[in-house]
Parts: C-alpha cells; structure tokens; sequence
C-alpha cells in the first residue's frame, strides 16, 4: 500500500501537465475567458451573443489541433490581455505576486527580529 | 407623507448627533465628568435613524411609489417578504441600514462595562462616524427623495436578488461590517487616552468575536446563495464583491488572534491596535469600492461616481486621524515585544503573517488591474486561477501552525512533549490520508497535501479536546478550528474531484456518462406570483442511488427577466446538480449542466461549525488557559 502511495506520488511530481479529456479542456478554457460584453462573467457562464460565438471559436480551434495556450495567444493579440482571466507572467504584472510574497517575507523578518530578541534577553 | 417624516427623522438625528458631539466637547474641554446627556442624546440619535428605516421599510411595504427608492427597486406585484428586503437591496436603504447599525453599536456599548471617559470617548468616535455618513446619506443618497407625478408602477428588483438566502444575507453583512467601528472608536479612545492594556482587550474581545461572527455568517449565507442561484455550481468566484467582504474577514481574524495574545501576554498592543484601525478601513473600503462604480462585479449597485468619490474621500480622512492618532499616541506595551519561537504567542504571529498575507493577495488581485488601467492605459483580468494558485500552498503551511499553535503554552516550551504530538498526529494522519485515497483513486501532490495537513488539524484538535480534563474548555476554539479544518479538506476535495456533464437533450432522451445516467422525463409548466416558470424533470441515476432533479427556466414580468433555477440534491458524499443553460437551444433540445460536486454539503456544515465556535464564545464567558 505505501509503496502504491509513494509510486503515485512520485509519478505526480515528474507529471506537471494534468491530461484532460477533450470536453474538461472545453470547459477549463471557457472558463478561464472573460465575456468582455458582460459584468464581470466569464464565457464559460455567460450566454451573450459574444460569449456563444466564443465557445464555437474555442471549438473550432480545438478540433484543429491547437494547443490551450495557441488559442489564448490567438484571442490576446485581438482582444488584449484582458480577454484571459489568469494573468500573464510578465514584467507589468509581476507585481500581483512579489507585493504579497514580499508583504509575507517582511512579516517573517519581524517576527525572527521578535524571537531573536528575546534570545539574547533570556 | 411618509418621505417628508422620513426625511425629518434623519434631520432630526444629525441635529441630535452635532448636539452630542458639541455637548462632549464643551464636556471634554471643561475637564467634566459628565456624560448623562451624551448618554441620552446617543440614545435618541439611534431612536431617530431606527424610525427612519422603519418608515423606508413602511413605504417599501406599501409600495409607495412617490419615493424614488421604492419606484426605482420595487413593483406592486411583488411578495411583501420581498418589498421589505428590498429596502436594503439598493444603495441608498443599505446607507440607511449601515448608519442604524453604527448607531445601535454606539448604544450597546453604552452598557459595556468599560469606565466611563474610555467609553464616551468612544461613543464620541463613533457618532463622528454617524456624522460622516448621516451627511453623505441626507445630502447624496436621500432615501427620501420624492417623484413628482407619483408613477403608476414601479421599475422591479432583479429577480435574481429575489431570495430568500439573498435577502437575509446583507444584514448580517453589515453588522459584520459595520460592528468593527465600535472596535475602531473604542481602539483610538483606548489610544488617546492612554489606556491601550490587558484591560482594553479583555473588554474589546466580546465585540471583536460578535462583529466577526456575524460577518462569517453573511459572508456564508452569501456563498451559499451563490451556490445555488448562480447556477454554475460554485460557491466562491473571487469576485470583487466577495473579496470585498473577505479582506475584513482575514483582517479581524488576526485581530481575534493578536488581541488573545495582547491579553494573555500584555504583548504587542501596536500591533493588536493596529489591526483594529485596518479592520475596519477595510470594511469600508470594501463596502464603499464596491459602489463606486471602478469595480467590474456582477453584484454591483448602481453606480454613481459622484457618490464614490465624496465616500473615498471620508474613507481617507478617517484612515488619516486614525493613523494619526495611532502614530502619536503608539500604545507601549508593559512587557517586551519578544517571544520564544516554541510558544502559542509566536505562532499566533506566524498566523497574522498568513493572515495579512492572504489579504494583500486579494487586495492586490482586486486592485491591482484599476491600478494597471489607470496608469498605464493596460487592461489585464486576475481570475480564480491567480487566487487558487498563489494561496493554496500557504493555507497547507498554515494548517500545520493552526494544528500546533494551541498544543503549545504561552510561556514554556516542553520539547518531548511537541514531537510526541508532531509523531502521534503525523502517523494518525498519514493513516487517515492513505485510506482516503484509496478510496478517491486520484491523486495529485496539491491535493495530498491539502487533504493531509486538513486532516493533521483536525486531528490535532482532537487529541487537544481529549487532553482537556474538562471538554468544554476551549471548546470555542476548539469547535471553530475543527471547522476550518474540514472546510479546507472539503474545498480541496471539491475541487480537484467535481464532475461535470454539459449535453443537448430532449424530452424521453436518457444520456449515460461512465457511472451517471440522466433521463429528461417530461416538461411542466407552473406559475407564481410573479413569474411564469417551465419545469424540466430528469430521472437521475448514480450507480444504485435513483431519484429526481427538477430544475426550471423562471419568466418574471417586472421587470422581464428570465433566469435558470437549479435542481440539487445533497448526500453526505456529495451533491448531484442539475441546471438547463437559459439560451442555448438546439432543435427541440435542450442544454443542460450537471454537477457532481463532492462533499459540498460539509461545506456549509464546516462554515456552520466555525460560526458555532464564535457563537459560544459570545454567551459563554470563557477565557483561553
């Protein structure tokens, strides 16, 4: 049994793409699409005229062999990167993660400070 | 008729309330003691702003279409349950209903045992607060505005905000929301004068968890609504509105938190006061963002941004003389800010350091893109997946803290005693978690972990309540932790395993998908009060489980509006959830979504337990050993 659980768990660090099934992949990209006719929906939700036409774009892509991120690209260089709700890993937005992370570190140091401290004063 | 004493009753009160606020100030100049008149006049501001709301309920009940509130968010053939809610389902009721709550706060507390100069210093701070939004309300969002010729018929209210869950739900917000001022005023009274101790915290405890309680409960009464209402089978979509309500969530509990430390160590009062300002900033930022109109939600009132700027403005002026007074009167604490790593202190810490963590990374997604936009003309969306990704890793970390922070003591550190218990949960756990999954046959490592330090916590919290000579001790924390474990494990159960079937089908049409079968049996039609409504109903089978889902397409008439009511049923293991897409048509099928969405029940029991962990702390006045 924990031979079978560390067999998994080994062959799930080397595997870093999940496999989805042709209708999953649909789904996850429709959801990760805004509807930029709409309040805050994503296409996956919404059913405005945009978000159909959308779906049957995604389709269309998919049955032709695109890969996820070939579609995303394809629909950045027209809508701007505003259509895909997972931000890009760029330099204008690199700083969604290093404020927080570096929010979280500094709190870190404080507290070490606060240990350390008391170390000396003990 | 109804306006015109309503709208003397809100004059009344701001009259009412400058007296207070002039009257405390010849008080606190003249160096007197007396408060029976501030005493009284809070009283009658509170009486005042409560006839108010019960006359716009009175107009909303009767729809009194003279108003334009009421014409502009209510129709006459809609249920009274809903007219009344509806009051406060618009921006201006909902003014009306924060400042009730403010005032009714100041008067509560008038009863609190604090002495007297810290308590009136605070009902001073506080019926500034009521000064501020009274004016805002009297002279920008009149609740009381009249329409001339009165209309025949009013505009309606969103059918989808026609909910019971929904109507409820903002109330209870709100006095979340709005319960953090009293610790607000009573944090910068305890600043100026002086008088930031032990004592501060044992008195602001009860309030803290009562404002807190109150704010789980709206925000899960909300998740629950969207669960069902919204149809996609989520509960949480990271939506501005929903991170609106979180950030205060997150920052009071680091308050609850630091504020037990400060109390048991007479530690860290700074930072304990600190958070209390931040508390409640970020209540109002998040209430006040929301309707400011920069915000793309689908939940957003209308939006006026005249509105949103005088209310950004207040918000800076409040935060600046709270900072102000913070920095000035920087509360010392009587004994050194320093702790040993191994101790309950420190790891409350370590808590709030997650705590504020998990904070900015929902300010930062849900303000950053403005920022971006404003600054440099960029439009760029931050989704679920940003939130999921960035926070799941530190919520795993946290748990471990979570489950070791209460077996540790406050000042001594027993280290045969802390790996005793890291052996004993660690093998316990790694047991539990070997058989869960082979029982789920999936597998991911962020899913092990998740399920694996969840149940480390749970554990753990056992093992404490069985340590304890006496069960209900601690049983507040004790239950409320217990929660938060299961919550995390049902989330990551949730979802990695939810399946989903999204399939054209018509009438006498069975589709199977591995172990589901659904059968569309027939199509029935029904009407309500307000709505005309076309039932679908499906045979649904899961292995040997058999039974019916009926959801529906709902016509209302005012205003017309259809929208997609779904069809759940709950097992322990698991809810099955059936929805018909609203547009999509092919032929003579339809489109519909089924779900099923593991251990969503235990999602709202987990919620349930933590708000039953708040609750006994409320009635029941125990002290953490």
């Amino acid at each position: 049994m924990i031979k079978k659980v560390l067999f998994i768990l080994f062959f799930s660090l080397l595997a870093t793409k999940f496999s989805f099934g042709n209708d999953e992949l649909k789904n996850k990209i429709y959801k990760n699409l805004r509807c930029i006719v709409c309040q805050g929906q994503n296409v996956y939700e919404s059913n405005s005229d945009f978000a159909v036409d959308l779906k049957k774009l995604v389709e269309k892509k998919l049955s032709n062999g695109e890969t996820e991120q070939q579609i995303y690209d394809y629909l950045t260089s027209r809508y701007g990167e505003w259509i895909v709700m997972t931000p890009k890993l760029n330099a204008s937005n690199a700083m969604l993660w290093v404020i927080p992370v570096g929010i979280f570190l500094i709190g870190l140091i404080i507290i070490s400070k606060i240990i350390r401290k008391s170390k000396i004063n003990s | 008729m109804i306006g015109t004493f309503g709208n003397s009753s809100l004059i009344i009160a701001l009259l009412l309330n400058f007296y207070l606020l002039f009257s405390y100030s010849l008080n606190f100049f003249k160096k007197k003691n007396n408060f029976q008149k501030v005493r009284y006049l809070n009283f009658l501001v509170t009486v005042f702003v409560f006839l108010a709301f019960i006359l716009l309920l009175w107009s909303f009940a009767i729809s009194d279409f003279s108003n334009t509130a009421v014409y502009q968010n209510s129709h006459s053939q809609k249920p009274l349950f809903y007219k009344i809610s509806g009051s406060w389902g618009n921006h201006e009721g909902s003014m009306v209903l924060f400042i009730l709550i403010l005032a009714i706060f100041s008067s509560l507390f008038s009863f609190s045992g604090v002495r007297d100069n810290l308590k009136y210093l605070t009902i001073f701070f506080q019926n500034i607060l009521i000064l501020f939004f009274l004016i805002f309300l009297i002279f920008t969002s009149n609740p009381f505005d009249v329409i001339r010729p009165t209309p025949a018929e009013g505009l309606g209210l969103n059918p989808i905000l026609q909910d019971p869950l929904l109507s409820i739900h903002p109330p209870f917000l709100y006095v979340g929301y709005v319960g953090f001022s009293i610790i607000f005023s009573f944090a910068l009274a305890g600043l100026y004068l002086e008088e930031f101790t032990k004592l501060w915290s044992k008195q602001a405890s009860l309030w803290i968890v009562i404002a807190w309680t109150f704010l789980t409960v709206g925000i899960g009464l909300g998740s629950i609504w969207a669960y069902y209402e919204l149809g996609w089978g989520g509960f949480w979509f990271w939506d501005p509105v929903e991170n609106a309500s979180l950030v205060p969530w997150l920052a009071s509990t680091a308050l609850l938190h630091s504020n037990i430390t400060s109390m048991k160590t007479e530690k860290f009062f700074s930072w304990t006061a600190l958070l209390a300002i931040l508390t409640f900033t970020t209540s109002l930022l998040g209430t006040f963002l929301v309707r400011s109109g920069i915000l793309n939600s689908v939940h957003a009132f209308a939006n006026d941004p005249d509105r949103g700027l005088y209310i950004l403005a207040v918000i800076m002026i409040i935060s600046f003389f709270a900072f102000l007074i913070f920095i000035l009167k920087f509360p010392k604490s009587p004994m050194p800010n320093v702790l040993i790593f191994w101790s309950r202190g420190s790891f409350i810490l370590i808590n709030n350091c997650f705590m504020i963590f998990f904070l900015v990374v929902v300010m930062v997604g849900t303000l950053y893109p403005i920022f971006l936009d404003a600054l440099f003309e960029k439009s760029i969306s931050v989704g679920p997946n940003y939130y999921n990704a960035l926070l799941a890793p530190f919520v795993i970390v946290l748990l471990w803290f979570m489950a070791h922070g209460p077996l540790l003591e406050w000042y001594k550190f027993n280290k045969q005693s802390l790996i005793k218990a890291i052996l004993q949960i660690s093998f316990l756990t790694l047991v539990s978690s070997i058989i869960i999954f082979f029982y789920l046959k999936d597998f991911s490592l962020l899913l092990f972990l998740g399920v694996f330090f969840s149940i480390y916590l749970i554990i753990a919290v056992i093992i404490d309540v069985f340590k304890q000579k006496i069960i209900s001790k601690n049983l507040a924390r004790n239950i409320s932790h217990f929660g938060f474990g299961i919550l995390v494990f049902s989330i990551f159960i949730n979802a990695y395993l939810s399946k989903e079937i999204n399939v054209p089908i018509k009438v006498g049409q069975t589709i199977k998908q591995n172990a589901i079968e659904i059968q569309f049996k027939n199509i029935l039609k029904s009407q309500g009060k307000n709505f005309e409504e076309i039932i679908g109903n499906f045979l649904i089978k899961d292995g040997t489980r058999a039974f019916e889902l009926s959801p529906s397409l709902r016509k209302y008439l005012q205003p017309v509006q259809v929208t997609s009511e779904t069809s759940i049923k709950s097992t322990l293991f698991g809810d099955y959830y059936l929805a018909i897409n609203l547009s999509e048509f092919e032929g003579d099928k339809i489109m519909i979504r089924f779900y099923h969405k593991p251990l969503m029940l235990w999602i709202w029991i987990s919620i349930s337990l933590i708000i039953f962990g708040g609750l006994i702390r409320i009635f029941r006045k125990q002290n953490e050993s």
